[in-house]
């Protein structure tokens, strides 16, 4: 059996990350998670990138605000939070790179020549591996500011649980800065110069010549801050592969849901990141405590013609919960002793209200 | 069906779980039973490990390249970088500066850096396969896309626009262009979106029809997969409801669910002009030729008339 209980990780840890495909409920996760830990006492952030309407509402906080906000007090006390706090932020890509560009620069004459360049207004939110790096650079940030005892990490939603853990790779091998400023005009020696001028003839083919142009400008005013992000990223890898860190997949009863399991897993072995869990969503596995239906004495025709084609879907239902408990138990196997895997039922269609997500955050607190 | 099979590119979308690969391959079987040229692409990662569109050939992922698949199909890998090799090869015409370009890691870096400079690969790669030309006609008549997830689709359709703001001359605008006017013009391009008659999926699929309206994509309809089945008659499903409703029975999971998939199909109908199609539950063995033979001779969903 597991040694790692999910109701523990609640209670220690200071960051826990959940990652996952899109569509398997990861942000509803994120959210019970959150409030579980507050509930138990603990002043606990969840933050999310572009979440859905439904949990903004659910929570009662507004989408994309500038800062961590905290939930309504009849929320919060709906939801049995009593000595513990819960704040959502739903964060906003352009805010919190435009902020990162104000902290990373070092005057604000500097920051302003940055936020006002056409090109950064448009690429800030498209670079490849930005989302991630976003979300990264706010939870780090977060976390060392001290205000909260836990911070629980909605990823940004992807096809691949694994983009995650490469973004940062990705964004750092982009802002390479060797490999970028040896391109740029700037450059003095006779080998950069000429590899310059050729560098600067492919851009103007690529992009036309005007843009090529105002583009080499950009890169050029970026180089400091391409340097400060790669030491970020690093710090950040250090940070995320300590102890006060739990990684967590959410993943639901799919066909390739075990494929995907071991990938990710494999993968955070490979990064030396701390995986501790596997949480198993949308799974028919609590449906083995409930009965098969019997014939009611005196039953109207009705029924007695309805009820064997009830017991042919009870018959259904008791197969799927069968085939969830296979899984859940090869997920166990995966998980070893340095992680856990748990199930956690379909929530009731438009279920969306605090009461749902409570029975939600006490499954995972009992874990 | 004749309308979807008839364009030059169809881009199947919808949120993660609802079928979409199924989707993708089924019409790929409907419209090469109708004798098109169709190529089933999807937006891949470099280092995907398996691709689901892919097995339903039997095969981990699709080729970089078109390859056939089965008679009249051909598949490949809509990838970034095989899209930006074949811009770079395209604007630069000296050979020696193209492979330099290629070969240089650092360049590409640069590049990749640039706005939607992923997306772009994709969107030339596809503007490739739109312009490939044998015999005096279209290579692939009909291009299939398995779309990513929504976030991903909208910044690909939207890419044409977003980025002529900020290159409106030179290659790049000039490839954007081009795509534009297969990709906005409904005689050529249509978006369908696969969903599930589930409360959620369907409320996404509403935001995603009016995301790609924002994005000028022309939007085809709306295919409902799994719809399932009501084992019950009106009478039945009065007289055992109650009961159902008291127990907490093995199988009141699925009594309820075609109630609520005729509430959500209700609700789609009721919110989209679109064409609406429905496919039921099939069974997973032989689920693609039955899913084409079922949409094949489909017709759409009547509209709700009066006061919806």
């Amino acid at each position: 059996m597991a040694s790692v209980r999910i109701g523990a990780l609640l209670g220690t840890k200071r960051v826990i990350v959940c990652c996952g495909a899109g569509g398997v409920g990861k942000t509803t996760t994120a959210a019970a998670l959150s409030l579980a830990a507050a509930r138990a006492g603990r002043r606990v952030l969840v933050l999310t990138i572009d979440p859905s309407r439904r949990l903004a509402e659910t929570l009662g906080v507004s989408r994309n605000p500038p800062d961590p906000v905290r939930i309504p007090k009849e929320r919060s006390d709906a939801a049995g939070i009593t000595t513990g706090t819960l704040d959502a932020w739903m964060l906003d890509i352009k805010l919190v790179s435009d902020s990162a560009v104000r902290r990373l620069v070092k005057s604000e004459a500097d920051a302003q020549r940055i936020l006002s360049n056409r090109i950064y207004q448009q690429v800030s939110t498209m670079v490849a591996g930005m989302h991630e790096y976003t979300a990264m650079e706010a939870l780090h940030r977060l976390v060392h500011a001290g205000q909260y005892d836990l911070v629980v990490l909605d990823t940004p939603p992807s096809r691949n649980a694994l983009d995650f853990l490469e973004a940062p790779r990705r964004l750092s091998g982009l802002v390479d800065t060797r490999a970028i400023s040896a391109f740029l005009p700037k450059s003095d020696s006779l080998v950069a110069r000429t590899a310059s001028r050729v560098i600067e003839k492919i851009l103007s083919a690529v992009f036309g010549e005007e843009f090529a142009h105002e583009f080499v400008g950009f890169l050029t005013t970026f180089t400091g801050i391409f340097q400060s992000l790669n030491v970020d990223v690093g710090e950040m890898r250090r940070f995320l592969s300590g102890d006060d860190v739990a990684f967590l997949l959410v993943t639901s009863p799919a066909p390739a849901a075990l494929t995907e399991a071991s990938f990710f897993h494999d993968k955070t072995r490979e990064l030396a990141l701390p995986f501790r869990g596997f949480v198993l969503n949308r799974s028919h596995v609590t449906d083995a405590g409930r009965a098969m239906p019997s014939l009611p004495e005196g039953a109207s025709p009705a029924v007695q013609a309805g009820l064997p084609k009830l017991l042919a879907l009870a018959q259904l239902e008791r197969a799927a919960a069968e085939r969830d408990r296979t899984l859940l138990g090869e997920l166990e196997r995966r998980a070893g002793q340095s992680a856990t895997a748990l199930a956690l039922p379909e929530l009731p269609q438009g279920a969306d209200d605090i009461g749902t997500l409570v029975s939600v955050a006490d499954a995972l607190a009992a874990h | 069906m004749d309308e979807l099979v008839n364009k030059r590119v169809v881009l199947i979308t919808g949120k993660g779980g609802v079928g979409r690969s199924v989707m993708t391959a089924a019409l790929a079987k409907v419209a090469a039973g109708r004798g098109r040229r169709v190529l089933v692409t999807e937006i891949a990662e470099e280092g995907d490990d398996y691709s689901p569109l892919a097995r339903h050939w039997g095969r981990e992922r699709l080729p970089r390249l078109p390859e056939p698949l089965e008679l009249n199909v051909q598949g490949c890998a809509l990838l970034a970088r095989t899209g930006q090799e074949l811009f770079l090869k395209s604007v630069l015409r000296s050979a020696t500066l193209a492979r330099a370009a290629i070969s240089s890691d650092a360049l590409r870096r640069l590049l990749s850096a640039g706005p939607s400079f992923r997306e772009m690969g994709v969107f030339f790669q596809l503007l490739t396969a739109l312009r490939d030309q044998t015999g005096g006609g279209p290579t692939h008549q009909l291009i299939l896309i398995d779309m990513p997830a929504t976030g991903h689709t909208l910044s690909l359709t939207g890419l044409p626009e977003l980025l002529l703001r900020l290159v409106p001359g030179g290659p790049i605008a000039a490839a954007l262009k081009e795509g534009q006017r297969y990709l906005n013009d409904p005689a050529l391009a249509a978006a369908w979106v696969v969903t599930l008659p589930e409360t959620l999926p369907v409320s996404e699929c509403l935001e995603l029809i009016d995301g790609l309206g924002k994005t000028k994509m022309p939007v085809g309809g709306v295919v409902v997969n799994r719809m399932p089945a009501d084992p019950f008659t009106a009478a039945e499903r009065e007289a055992l409801t109650p009961l159902v409703e008291q127990y907490a029975w093995l199988g009141r999971e699925l009594f309820r669910k075609p109630l609520v998939a005729h509430r959500e199909l209700a609700r789609l109908r009721s919110h989209t002009r679109l064409p609406v199609f429905v496919t039921p539950e099939l069974p997973h063995d032989g689920l693609i030729p039955a899913l084409a033979k079922l949409l094949d001779g489909a017709s759409p969903m009547p509209l709700v008339t009066g006061g919806a």
